[in-house]
Formats: structure tokens, C-alpha cells, sequence
């Protein structure tokens, strides 16, 4: 039963009934309510408790800027969200909306018990109190504080909601479609803009569609309706209802997000704007005194709205405290019209003293005029103490609002960057002034893009309001900020504790933050500082502005960027023969990459230790399709790969290949890779997977930037070319039944050569003699659409040598073994050439890139960390993984210098014993030293010994056989 | 989000682009080139001028790279005088 709907009158539908849950209480609203709406229509008025002190809360506003009224709400489709304002849930049918911070019922808290001892939780409370004994900060204080703090709980479902991000460009945007947002906007496509028009509301009008008053002569919600159809048939309007724009940044950038109308969906709008016509209103400022927060305490403007938007009877004895006198006369109107009794108002010069009930207003205490104590019987109080500018928005990119001491507001400049305010954000507050205040701003908009003549300066001045910033009577519960119960003697003792600045008052005492960004309370709390501080106030400013204006999901600004959709995955092209053949594969960047191909029944060990010993005595094959293939060409580009590279290569010929060190402008190693020679003027690089794109940019933006001159022309072949590389013993055996269409033999095929041919005179290929197992290698890259058949032939060609597939696991191993160099571990963006033993490869004939910084002394002291290989001395223990070096073993509590540390070690298959690669203090002198390996993660020290960083294979025969 | 002129494709959103630092001009690359020199071009910027001139790569755009004044007040980004006219590498 509705009682408090009025019986007729409303922009409600009352032919659909919608059927929703309060606190597990089955009520019915109409079409058109808000939850809030719906609630005092079925004269529920105790909707939430507050923060700190548990206080009973009820509805104060009707729109975006309610501090209160917050509830946790569970729509049809199951989708949770906590901390929504009453005010902004449009009803729907099976809504089920709760309460927050109350236990164990709304009616009946404990927490409130709090309020009896009153000022317990004042500014700073959680600082002061939860000091003392140090060990109970986690293992107390921070589930007390946990279970105290925060606003409303998060459930962990999946977020069931459908999100999508997108653009899009206008000329002139505008903000909010009230009287002056939506006159703008016919303006502003009148004078041949293309406009975009947001509406945060699912109707347009704000305040128009409500209100009663009049445009010329005609009532303004007609004028609104003629408005709106002419608005409509305007082609270059798009007109976005039910969106939030909640921020303004660089270049006209405007964030927004539209909910759909079953809520199951919300788009995240990046609109490009020329120029942004910022309507988006005012809100009223509450009054500050003690009890100021009982429900039944509500916003005048938002009493009306109730009354004329959802035909609702707010109460039944009303009190006014109103500043601006024609407001006090429209509400006194509205509160007539719904049958409220009007108990009285507050003179001027009177002061509110406080205010009782227990769940509800139910009496006034004030001075009157000659300061007569008074008190009154009512259930409904509606106050006003002024406007507020809501033109947060304007002030995003750090420009302020003014204060303007004869409107008592702060109000934004009539242009700021991009942004032009309008309307009653702007300080109007006469509907007709609005109006033409958003024709007047259109039309500037416009003549600034150049579509129409510049329009005279005679903007609307906004009329001086009430000087109305009373100071009502001191007392305990006098609120600044009702979200986050901040009373007036908080802001007194923070100044008193030196907080003087009102950044620092906001994060001492919490005010303005919240869901609500203190759209109720900062202009309050800016003269009551002023007040205190005993400033004028138009030195005192506001907080920064910041976006999001109001609250905006994270769903939302995720879009549909979530699980598989992150981030892009790379198969290679290996990826659909390996799956078949059993592979198991990791994900390595964004590749998908083969791990280890398991026998039947074996564990990731024995594959391994398999795959490895294959390789060493008879043939594996491993994909190397990741690596990164620059095509390079030109009359320079023999040229260009000698600069940028540190070897000497001028003397490759066509037909051979060398391995390459890239170093950074710095004289640091960068990265290593290949070059091979297929022509004249035309050759191949590699480089590592992990470093291709970076390197595919950096060598582009050399050409494009500092050596325009030089010819030569790159293309990115990485995607292009399959390689699959067959390594060992037989290797050679294995490549001759494949029928290349060229000789292989050890002295026209030797190793840091290329071949380009077919293999059985129907494949194309080039093969490469380039290893990083040590074996005798062959690296066969053939179109990547050639690559299942390759690997097929592979296999099959392979099943007499042993061949055997293997994966990164074994890849890791077999380099370990043989101390060739990894990206990130070795070549870690500290090291040089030298510090890995590379030292010979880098050119003294040359310069290059690299070459003048890296003869910084400091590059090439003796006692820089240098690779070494490691060896348990007992030639049997494991040497533990990640191990820093040490010169005794660790013990806990002695601090011991570190003289390097580990970057990899394994057990290692081919010589069965552990080894490891480390980077040493000096270590290229400390060769057959002992030290230890310790690992205080493990507690584990391992007394190793101190050799050459290649364990297998050190003269290099096996590469060459 | 900032709005880049590209040279060769028009305004563009930041997000096609990468940054890549501040302009600079190598000395040149011979052994005459002294650390010092290398020390300059490479590590140390004036930082007290506006607008400041950085590279931005169109990755996800023409590919190229474009040489941009910033003004770090305003935002504002115009392309460095005459690289307009630069021939478009793969363009040709």
C-alpha cells in the first residue's frame, strides 16, 4: 500500500505496477520511481545507517548528490552492486535493494549504542587509538578496523554484466539536458554543429519536466515537450539518454558511461569534443546544526521534486528553513498542494537550536527572530541554504571554481579551456535565464569553431542570492557531511591539530570523499573553515576536482577486456601438429609456447631428462618460430647492421651467417641474434623473442629519425617463416633424408652458413647451421603454412635417427649446459659483452652504436659481476635455485656481503650432476675459488666451485662435426 | 588521452601511439665521437623549455615515426617544422 502517493498527478506511469524488496519487506512502486521514490511512497524514511556512528539516515536529496540514502541492490538478472544511492536506482521489477552498515537490524543497531557516549570516533580516532602494542597492528586492530571502515560489502561473483567500449566525435558536447543544457543543444544544431547530448537521467528535461513554473507564458514542462519533438528532429543531434559524463580531459576529451535500459549492459563512451557545453546543474546545500541528519530532513528542491515528479506526500507537518525567498514560496506551494501542513519556517535571524526523534524527525527547537527559544511538532523538515554549482567537470584539468562572495557560491568562469557552463551550474537560477544562458553559450561555442558570428557579450548575471550562511547552533551532532560523519567540531579540531589547509582537513577527516564526493557538503565545509580560520572566503578554495564525478563500475572502464579477451594469444605455427602430438605448452608474453612432449605415463622430469639426453646422442627438434626476422635491404644495409650491431661483419659473404650483439646507446648489452647474408645487399637478422618487437621499432626509428640518409628498406618477416630446428648427433643423417636440393656435407654446409632451396623439390626453405644446444644443428625455416607438413616429414624421416621433439623446458637446459646467454637473465640490462665473456666479439675498428659510452671506465672494472659457471664441490648436492653467492655458509642473523647471485641452475641430464650460472664480483679472476651458495628461503647453503660457464663440449667439437 | 597530429594520417588518438623520448641527435658515429659528447646526447635534456620536442611511433596507425612538439602547460602538440615532409619509409 502505497499510503503516501498522492492520488493523482506525477510523471510516473501508475498502469504498471513494479514489485520490488526492501530489507526482505515486498512493496510495489510504478513506473517512473526512483527507489527512493518508492520508498517514501510506502512511507519508509529510515533507509540506511551511517558510517562511524550508526546514525538512523533517511532520504535527503532526490539525485546524484545524496549522501545517505545508500543501499546494496540485487537486480533481475542477479548482478549485486553495493554502495548505490536510493536516488539513482531507477525501480525495476525484482529489484531487491538492502540497507548498509547496520547489525543486526536496521532498526535496532548496535553500533549506535556508539552515538550514546558521542565524539568517540572523532578525526583521527583510527590513528590515535590503534597505536599500541606494535604486534597487534595485524594480528588486532586491523580486524577491528576492517569491520568497522568501508561502505557496503562486494560479492565475489563473476560480474554478469555485458560491457563495451566506445567512441565518439562531435563539435560541440553537451552535458545535461535541463532548461539551459537542452537549449543549448537546439542552439547549437540550429548553427549547423554536429551535437551529441548527454543525459544522465533516462528523460530529458532535468528540472523542467517538474518544476512549476513558467517559460514566457506556458507552463515549463510544455515548453519542455515543443522542446524536446524540435530537438528530435534535428539531423545532427545524436541524443544519449541514461549517461553519465564523469570526466573532462586533455583536448576535449569527455569519459562517459550509459547504462541500458535493463541495466544488464553499460557502454564507455570516449567522446572527442571541439567544444563542451557543461549544464549539469546545482544541487542544494544542507544547513549545518546539531541533529541535522534525522530522516525527514530533506533538500527543498528535492521535497518538490517528490511532490510533482512521484506524486508523493513527503509528511505530514512540515518546518522550512529556506534561504532564498522565492524558493521558500514555491516549496510552501508544493508542500500545499500535497496536503502538508506547513508548521512554521525559520525566521530570518532566527536559529535552528536542534532537532528529535528517534527514527524519525519528530520535533524543531529554534530561536525566533528576537531570539526566543521555540519548539515545533513535525515529521518533515525541508531545508535550503542555497545553491551549489555542480561544474565539477570544468575544473577536471585543474582550473578552479571562484568563490563570489555576493552569491555566497563558487561558481566556474564563464569559459574554462574547452568547457562553457551554463545554466544553474553557472549560478542561474531562473528557468528563463537558463534558457537563455544555454542559447547565449551555444552560440559562443559555435562562433568559436567559426559556424556562426561572435554573439555580444551580455551573458545572464547571475542574481545575487540570500546571504545565508547562518551559524546555527554549536553542538555534538552538527554534520558537515553526512556519508562519511563529519561533524563541524571535526573540521574545529583539525584546524586545531594544524591542519589548516583544506586538502589536508579533507584526509584528515575523511570529508568529501565517498561515493557522494561531498557534492552536499564541500561548500559548507569551505565557509566553515573560512569561519574558523577567520578568512575571507573568497582566499579559501575547494579540494581538487578529480574525476570520476560520480561512480563509475570498474566493469565499465574494464569493457570487454577481461579472461581470454586481455590480452592477444600467439600460436606458432608448429601449434596445431604439437597439440596433436601430445604437447604440453606454456604461455610465454603472448605466445603459446611447447614445454615438453610427454611419453605415455611420464612426469615433466622424465620428459625432460629424455628429451635432453635425445638431443645429445642422437636428433631432437624444437620450434623456433618465435625469434624475431628482420628482412634487410638496400645499397646501406651492410652498413646500417655495422652500426647497430657491435661485430665485425663487414667481411660476411653471401651464403654465411654470424652471431650478433646488439648493445643499447648506454654500451650495455641489449640483445643477441644472427645475421645471415642471402645476397648481395640483402640479409636476414634474428633476434630474441622476447626483445623482436622492441628491436623491429628501434632499428625503424634509427632509420626514420637519425639516418635518413642510409638506403635500405626493413621488413618484419617474424610471422612468415616456420623454423624448426633439428639438433644432434644426427642431425646431419636426418637433414640428408629430407632431400634438400643442396650440398650438406660438413665442408660445403660448415656451421654459420645459409642455404636457400626446397627440400624433396617441393618445399622451399632456407636452412640455417646456427646452435644454441651445441650439437650440430640445422635450422630449417620454411613458409609458415609449410609447417605441420614439415614437422610431419621431421618425424617421419626421423623415427630411425631417434628424433625426438622437445620443448622450452629442454631448450633451457641444453644452453644452461653449454652457458649461451638468455634474455632478462644473463643479459639482464646491466651487463656488458665483456661481463658475459663476450668481450672479443665487440669491434675496437668500428664505431657503433654503444661504442663511446661503453668506454666508461666504470664498464670495464675487474670487479663488476661476471659470468661464471658453478659446480657443487661434493659433486653431488643441488645447488639451489635463485642462490645469492657468499664467501661462508648462511647462518641466520649474520649478515654476509653477497658477491653475486645465481642466474640459473639445474640438474643437469647430460653430465647427471647439479650445475649453475651465476654473475660473480670479479668472477672471470676467481676461477677454481670455492664459495657457497645460500638461499635463506630455503635455508640451504651448497659449497660450490667456481669454472667456466660452458660445462659441455668446451673445445666446440661436436658443433663442428 | 592526448590527441596526436600525425603528419602523414591526421589527427589520431593517443592510444595508436607510442612513445619514444625525447628528440636527440647523435653525434656522429666515428671514434672522434668522445664519451663526453655521446654523455650529452644521450643523458642530458633541458628540461626547463616548453614545448619540449619528443618522438611518438604510429604503431598502430603508418608505422612511423613522428617528431612532436609538446607544450607540457597545455598539451598542445604540433609536428616539428618540417618533418612533414619527410618521405614515408615503405611509403615509397
Amino acid at each position: 500500500m502505497q499510503i503516501r502517493r498522492l492520488i493523482s498527478g506525477g510523471i510516473i506511469d501508475r498502469d504498471k505496477s513494479i514489485s520490488f524488496k526492501f530489507n526482505g519487506r515486498r512493496l510495489t512502486g510504478y513506473a517512473g520511481d526512483t527507489l527512493a521514490s518508492a520508498l517514501l511512497a510506502n512511507n519508509i524514511n529510515l533507509v540506511a545507517r551511517s558510517i562511524k556512528y550508526h546514525r538512523p539516515r533517511g532520504i535527503l536529496s532526490a539525485g546524484l548528490e545524496e549522501p545517505s540514502a545508500l543501499v546494496s541492490c540485487t537486480d533481475r538478472q542477479g548482478v549485486f552492486v553495493p554502495n548505490l544511492k536510493a536516488t539513482e536506482v531507477v525501480l525495476e521489477s525484482g529489484l531487491v535493494a538492502r540497507s548498509q552498515n547496520f547489525w543486526p537490524f536496521l532498526s535496532v543497531d548496535f553500533g549506535a549504542t556508539l552515538q550514546l557516549g558521542c565524539r568517540l570516533l572523532d578525526a583521527g580516532f583510527y590513528y590515535k587509538t590503534f597505536m599500541w602494542p606494535k604486534k597487534w597492528w595485524h594480528l588486532v586492530y586491523e580486524k577491528i578496523i576492517r569491520h568497522a571502515s568501508g561502505q557496503g560489502r562486494i560479492e565475489n561473483n563473476r560480474d554478469a554484466k555485458l560491457y563495451d567500449k566506445r567512441m565518439m566525435h562531435c563539435q560541440i558536447l553537451v552535458i545535461g539536458s535541463g532548461p539551459a543544457g537542452i537549449s543549448a543543444a537546439k542552439c547549437a544544431a540550429e548553427s549547423g554543429a554536429s551535437v551529441v547530448l548527454l543525459e544522465q537521467a533516462p528523460t530529458l528535461g532535468g528540472s523542467a519536466a517538474w518544476e512549476q513554473t513558467k517559460v514566457d507564458s506556458i507552463p515549463a514542462s510544455q515548453w519542455l515537450q515543443r522542446t524536446s519533438r524540435e530537438l528530435e528532429q534535428q539531423p545532427s543531434i545524436r541524443i544519449t539518454l541514461n549517461t553519465l559524463a564523469f570526466g573532462q580531459y586533455d583536448q576535449g576529451l569527455v569519459l562517459a558511461v550509459e547504462q541500458s535500459r535493463n541495466k544488464a549492459a553499460a557502454i564507455y563512451w570516449r567522446i572527442r569534443a571541439k567544444r563542451i557545453i557543461l549544464a549539469s546543474g546545482a544541487s542544494e546545500r544542507p544547513l549545518i546544526f546539531p541533529g541535522n541528519d534525522r530522516p525527514g530532513i530533506m533538500l527543498a528542491a528535492a521535497a518538490r521534486q517528490y511532490i510533482y515528479r512521484f506524486a508523493i506526500r513527503p509528511g505530514e507537518r512540515a518546518f522550512l528553513a529556506i534561504a532564498d525567498e522565492d524558493e521558500l514560496q514555491a516549496t510552501r506551494l508544493a508542500l500545499e498542494y500535497a496536503g502538508v501542513e506547513v508548521v512554521g519556517n525559520l525566521p530570518r535571524g532566527g536559529k535552528l537550536i536542534n532537532t528529535r526523534g528517534w527514527h524519525r524527525l519528530s520535533q524543531i527547537r529554534f530561536t525566533d527572530e528576537l531570539g526566543k527559544k521555540q519548539k515545533l511538532r513535525c515529521d518533515l523538515m525541508c531545508v535550503s541554504g542555497g545553491w551549489a554549482a555542480q561544474a565539477h567537470i570544468a575544473a577536471h584539468l585543474g582550473d578552479k571554481l571562484t568563490f563570489i562572495p555576493s552569491l555566497d557560491a563558487l561558481l566556474p568562469a564563464s569559459q574554462m579551456g574547452l568547457v562553457f557552463p551554463t545554466g544553474s551550474c553557472r549560478g542561474l537560477a531562473e528557468i528563463n535565464d537558463c534558457i537563455e544562458d544555454g542559447v547565449q553559450q551555444a552560440l559562443r561555442a559555435a562562433a568559436q569553431l567559426g559556424l556562426v558570428p561572435e554573439p555580444e557579450p551580455d551573458l545572464p548575471l547571475p542574481r545575487a542570492g540570500p546571504a545565508y550562511h547562518q551559524h546555527h547552533q554549536d553542538g555534538a551532532m552538527a554534520f558537515v557531511d553526512l556519508q562519511n560523519d563529519v561533524l563541524r567540531g571535526d573540521i574545529e579540531q583539525a584546524l586545531g591539530e594544524g591542519y589548516e589547509d583544506i586538502e589536508l582537513v579533507k584526509r584528515y577527516t575523511t570529508l568529501g570523499m565517498g561515493t557522494d564526493q561531498g557534492k552536499t557538503s564541500w561548500t559548507n565545509a569551505m565557509l566553515e573553515l573560512a569561519r574558523l580560520k577567520r578568512e575571507d572566503s573568497n582566499t579559501t578554495s575547494h579540494t581538487t576536482f578529480r574525476p570520476p564525478y560520480s561512480p563509475v563500475s570498474f566493469g565499465a572502464l574494464v569493457g570487454a577486456d577481461t579472461q581470454s579477451n586481455m590480452t592477444p594469444v600467439r600460436h606458432t605455427p608448429f601449434y596445431s601438429a604439437f597439440k596433436a602430438a601430445g604437447c604440453i605448452f606454456q604461455t610465454s608474453g603472448n605466445w603459446v609456447y611447447s614445454r615438453y612432449f610427454p611419453s605415455q605415463n611420464e612426469t615433466m622430469e622424465q620428459a625432460i631428462q629424455r628429451e635432453v639426453l635425445a638431443v645429445r646422442n642422437a636428433v631432437g627438434c624444437v620450434d623456433m618460430s618465435t625469434l624475431g626476422k628482420v628482412d634487410v635491404k638496400g645499397s646501406d644495409a651492410l652498413e646500417f647492421l655495422s652500426r647497430i650491431y657491435c661485430n665485425n661483419i663487414e667481411t660476411i659473404k653471401p651464403g654465411r651467417l654470424r652471431y650478433l650483439l646488439m648493445l643499447r646507446e648506454d654500451g650495455i648489452l641489449y640483445d643477441d641474434g644472427t645475421v645471415a647474408q642471402l645476397a648481395d645487399n640483402h640479409f636476414l637478422v634474428t633476434m630474441t623473442t622476447a626483445n623482436s618487437a622492441a628491436c623491429w621499432r628501434w632499428m625503424n626509428k634509427l632509420l626514420q629519425t637519425q639516418w635518413r640518409d642510409l638506403d635500405v628498406q626493413l621488413t618484419s618477416v617474424s610471422d612468415h617463416w616456420a623454423s624448426l630446428a633439428i639438433a644432434g648427433p644426427e642431425a646431419r643423417h636426418l637433414l640428408r633424408h629430407l632431400r634438400p636440393d643442396f650440398h650438406i656435407d660438413r665442408d660445403s654446409f660448415p656451421m654459420a652458413s645459409v642455404r636457400q632451396g626446397s627440400l624433396d623439390e617441393n618445399m622451399p626453405c632456407r636452412v640455417f647451421t646456427v646452435s644454441f644446444s651445441g650439437e650440430l644443428s640445422y635450422e630449417i625455416n620454411v613458409p609458415a603454412g609449410f609447417a605441420s607438413s614439415l614437422y610431419a616429414r621431421v618425424i617421419d624421416k626421423g623415427a630411425d635417427f631417434g628424433i625426438t621433439p622437445y620443448g622450452l623446458e629442454t631448450l633451457d637446459i641444453l644452453r644452461i649446459e653449454k652457458g649461451h646467454l638468455s634474455i632478462g637473465t644473463e643479459i639482464d640490462g646491466r651487463t656488458t659483452a665483456a661481463d658475459l665473456g663476450l668481450g672479443k666479439m665487440v669491434s675496437t675498428s668500428k664505431a657503433f652504436i654503444g661504442s663511446s659510452l661503453l668506454q666508461r671506465p666504470a664498464l670495464s672494472r675487474e670487479d663488476r659481476l661476471q659470468l661464471v659457471g658453478l659446480e657443487a664441490v661434493d659433486g653431488s648436492s643441488a645447488i639451489p635455485l635463485a642462490a645469492h653467492l657468499t664467501a661462508a655458509p648462511w647462518k641466520p642473523g649474520v649478515v654476509q656481503l653477497p658477491l653475486g647471485h645465481l642466474t640459473a641452475a639445474i640438474q643437469s641430464p647430460t653430465l647427471g650432476r647439479s650445475i649453475a650460472l651465476a654473475l660473480l664480483t670479479g668472477g672471470h679472476r676467481r676461477m677454481g675459488e670455492t664459495l657457497w651458495a645460500v638461499s635463506p628461503v630455503n635455508n640451504q647453503s651448497v659449497e660450490v666451485r667456481v669454472g667456466s660457464s660452458c660445462f659441455v663440449d668446451v673445445t666446440g667439437s661436436r658443433l663442428h662435426a | 588521452m592526448l590527441l596526436i597530429n600525425c603528419p602523414y594520417c591526421g589527427e589520431r588518438d593517443q592510444s595508436e601511439f607510442s612513445y619514444g623520448g625525447r628528440i636527440r641527435n647523435y653525434p656522429a658515429l666515428d671514434s672522434s665521437a668522445s664519451i663526453e659528447t655521446w654523455h650529452r646526447a644521450i643523458h642530458l635534456h633541458d628540461s626547463s623549455q616548453t614545448p619540449i620536442g619528443e618522438y611518438w611511433h604510429h604503431e598502430c596507425g603508418c608505422e612511423q615515426w613522428i617528431e612532436i612538439n609538446r607544450d607540457v602547460d597545455s598539451h598542445e602538440m604540433t609536428p616539428v617544422s618540417g618533418s612533414d615532409a619527410l618521405p614515408g619509409r615503405g611509403q615509397s
